[in-house]
């Protein structure tokens, strides 16, 4: 009896005590490590040398500070599903944004709202694009910053429009353009005209999302309970997709070739996210010239582009390594973070102010012009919404499969998507 | 009879074939053809050694021969991951997984194929039962276990799952039970105890079954992949599998780098089969890979 009314107690006194807001301590007055598990750290290159100077760099300037960089796949995960089951400390995570809402409900992902002070995040998001600090927001709470991400740009060959006798100052800008170069580039020359990274199985669905939007559609429901993609927007759209491979002008190539047809020269354009600049520029060197623009658009409607790559969530529930954790995410996401992420890995800078200060990235961005189109999108930027649940990925297989039959294995597509999305909602929680 | 004389050579009994009765243009044949097979087996490995010499703006070149050539990737593998450090743990990992194996295996195998006990055929029948399990599906577990330990992240984890397989037990277990039970029966005569009987009569009598058990750990220890995926936290405690795969990253693939790792991984299991190729080949013909 007295156990079961300590109990109701207890339970009276949580439920009457409000949850603590801005848990993390005021500051670091005492050595502490901690974790960040990065997916840029697993590869070897430019991703992983440029982690790893920011991480060096923080430690520098915060010498109570030790944080172990754990380079994880990305693509499944398992470690950092296997260190939670296993007891180790998983404090900030490089979240790719499709599993974001996952992290939320499985890794412990806590809201910035909920452990930092109000002022600290108001004063840390200004002077970012407001496109991108949306990005990571889920359910009206910011879980994750955006930290390495991108935007779709058509990047072309540019010897190969001119030897098809198209103008390469003036690229497609709507999908009857790029179907008209694809097919002269197709006729005139011994390339392939258009490929793209919307299906295949790195592709996961950003691309898709962002090419639904664009034709005004989308594939869930804002408020992330309804499954839309085989409404008429998204069937539109994929019925263009398509009419491009009917046509013969949609190359379809196995895992990454499309990457390797487009740095070897043999592929007119390419639709893919602006993070794989740096490995086809290294391709096109003394060969070809190669440029990059905007993701085409279906007739007047403008695009709404959505965003590829990742934010960094706080997981740690220990207050000074939250704060230790947001100290670090500050730092990679200031100015200065993101003018290596931009200049050294490649990805978008969500400070715009420092595409135009020398001090930061105005020199590297007047070297680099392909790198204009991904910033004019910034405009435009929408987010990539994570499927909902603990089925979320079965959720986006079920969708791109159909997709890809759509638009390559000749199935009718309204019926395979309406097929595809009613088996997908039952797996919707 | 001793155990000496057991190790004598045996004398070759089975006639041999008449060479000579082959027609002229078969031999011919047979030689182009096997010309070719080695061509067709050979290439992969030529490609990878050149595309290793491409720039990366060559990559793509299909020149058989290079245009130009330079050791870059080669410098930017070693700068970008420890390989040599690497390399090492591989072959600590190999060598520890196929000496442990291969030791399990000879003791648990001896006493399934010696001794009739309670349950032998039902522990038997569960070891077999175990190979039919995918590693994968005990990884989680394997791993949580580690973690307990206090060995993540070290060599020492990647090779304690791999003490004991079952493919050592059943395919050793078989080979001795093939193995005549009069010359056991000669040597326990002689005053051989079982411990003796074992490793004097038995072992190097089935030195070519355990030669190639040898190989086959070897080579799928030195190829492992998710284990060390998933234990390994840092380059410097992994394999040079892992290593390889660095070199393919969501910014697009390193083809140079890859291939000047994938041919500096390649090079000790080539010189291993190289050195080994005569017993390798002897080993296979004899037991097959069963």
């Amino acid at each position: 009896m007295f156990r079961t009314s300590l109990l109701a107690g207890l339970l009276a006194l949580s439920a009457a005590t409000p949850v603590l807001a801005q848990t993390m301590a005021p500051s670091i007055d005492q050595p502490v490590t901690i974790t960040f598990y990065n997916y840029n750290l697993a590869t070897a290159g430019l991703g992983a040398e440029a982690t790893q100077k920011l991480i060096n760099e923080f430690m520098a300037a915060n010498p109570n500070v030790t944080v172990t960089g754990i380079g994880y796949s990305s693509a499944d995960s398992s470690r950092i599903q296997a260190d939670l089951a296993a007891g180790q400390p998983i404090d900030l995570v490089q979240t790719v944004f499709s599993d974001l809402d996952f992290s939320v409900h499985n890794f412990g992902a806590q809201a910035l709202e909920d452990i930092a002070p109000a002022e600290e995040i108001t004063a840390h998001l200004a002077g970012m694009h407001p496109n991108g600090t949306k990005l990571g927001v889920l359910d009206g709470k910011t879980y994750g910053l955006a930290y390495t991400f991108s935007t779709p740009v058509l990047f072309y060959n540019v010897d190969l429009f001119r030897e098809a006798g198209l103008d390469p100052d003036a690229p497609p800008a709507t999908w009857e353009e790029l179907k008209a170069a694809a097919l002269a580039i197709e006729e005139k020359t011994d390339a392939e005209g258009f490929s793209a990274g919307i299906t295949g199985p790195s592709a996961v669905d950003w691309l898709f999302q962002g090419i639904v939007r664009s034709n005004n559609g989308e594939v869930i429901s804002r408020d992330r309970k309804t499954l839309k993609f085989a409404e008429p927007e998204a069937v539109e759209a994929v019925k263009m997709l398509r009419d491009l491979n009917d046509a013969g002008v949609y190359e379809v190539y196995e895992g990454l070739g499309a990457v390797d047809a487009m740095s070897s020269g043999s592929l007119g354009m390419y639709l893919q996210t602006s993070a794989l600049q740096s490995g086809l520029v290294k391709g096109a060197e003394g060969n070809f010239e190669l440029r990059s623009a905007a993701m085409p658009r279906f007739g007047d409607k403008p695009t709404r582009p959505n965003n590829s790559g990742s934010a960094l969530t706080i997981h740690t529930t220990d207050p000074l390594k939250q704060r230790a954790a947001w100290e670090l995410m500050k730092f990679l996401t200031s100015d200065h973070g993101y003018t290596v992420i931009t200049s050294e890995i490649g990805y978008l800078p969500l400070r715009p102010a420092i595409v135009t200060d020398p001090n930061y990235l105005a020199d590297w961005v007047a070297e680099h012009p392909l790198v204009a189109p991904n910033l004019e999108q910034l405009d435009r930027l929408e987010p990539w919404d994570p499927m909902p649940g603990p089925n979320y990925r079965q959720i986006v297989k079920t969708m791109m499969d159909a997709v890809e039959m759509s638009i390559f294995g000749g199935a009718d597509v309204e019926a395979t998507l309406a097929d595809a999305q009613a088996n997908a909602q039952a797996l919707m929680p | 009879m001793t155990t000496e004389a057991l190790r004598a050579p045996r004398i070759a009994t089975r006639p041999l074939r008449r060479i000579s009765e082959k027609s002229g243009l078969d031999t011919a044949a047979g030689h182009v053809l096997m010309v070719l097979l080695s061509i067709f087996c050979l290439f992969p490995v030529y490609w990878m050694l050149a595309s290793s010499l491409r720039p990366a703006n060559a990559m793509f070149e299909t020149s058989l021969v290079p245009t130009s050539m330079s050791l870059d990737n080669y410098t930017q593998a070693i700068d970008a991951i420890p390989i040599a450090r690497m390399l090492i743990n591989t072959l600590v990992f190999s060598v520890l997984s196929t000496v442990f194996q291969l030791l399990t295996g000879i003791i648990a195998a001896f006493a399934f194929a010696r001794w009739k006990f309670r349950f032998d055929k039902l522990v038997y029948t569960a070891i077999a039962l175990t190979w039919l399990v995918p590693f994968q599906v005990v990884m989680i577990p394997n791993y949580l276990l580690i973690a307990q330990m206090g060995l993540l992240d070290s060599v020492a984890a990647l090779i304690l799952p791999n003490l004991a397989a079952a493919l050592a037990i059943l395919l050793l277990a078989q080979a001795m039970r093939g193995f005549p039970r009069e010359v056991i029966e000669a040597a326990r005569m002689d005053g051989a105890r079982n411990w003796r009987i074992l490793w004097e009569v038995l072992v190097p009598n089935l030195r070519g079954t355990i030669a190639s058990l040898a190989i086959l750990i070897f080579i799928s220890s030195w190829n492992e992949y998710f284990w060390p995926l998933l234990l390994s936290r840092t380059a410097e405690n992994s394999v040079i599998q892992i290593g390889i795969q660095m070199f393919m990253t969501a910014e697009g693939n390193q083809w140079g780098p890859l291939m000047a790792a994938s041919t500096l991984a390649s090079l000790p299991v080539l010189l291993i089969y190289i050195v080994l190729q005569r017993q390798v080949v002897q080993s296979f013909m004899k037991s097959g890979i069963r």
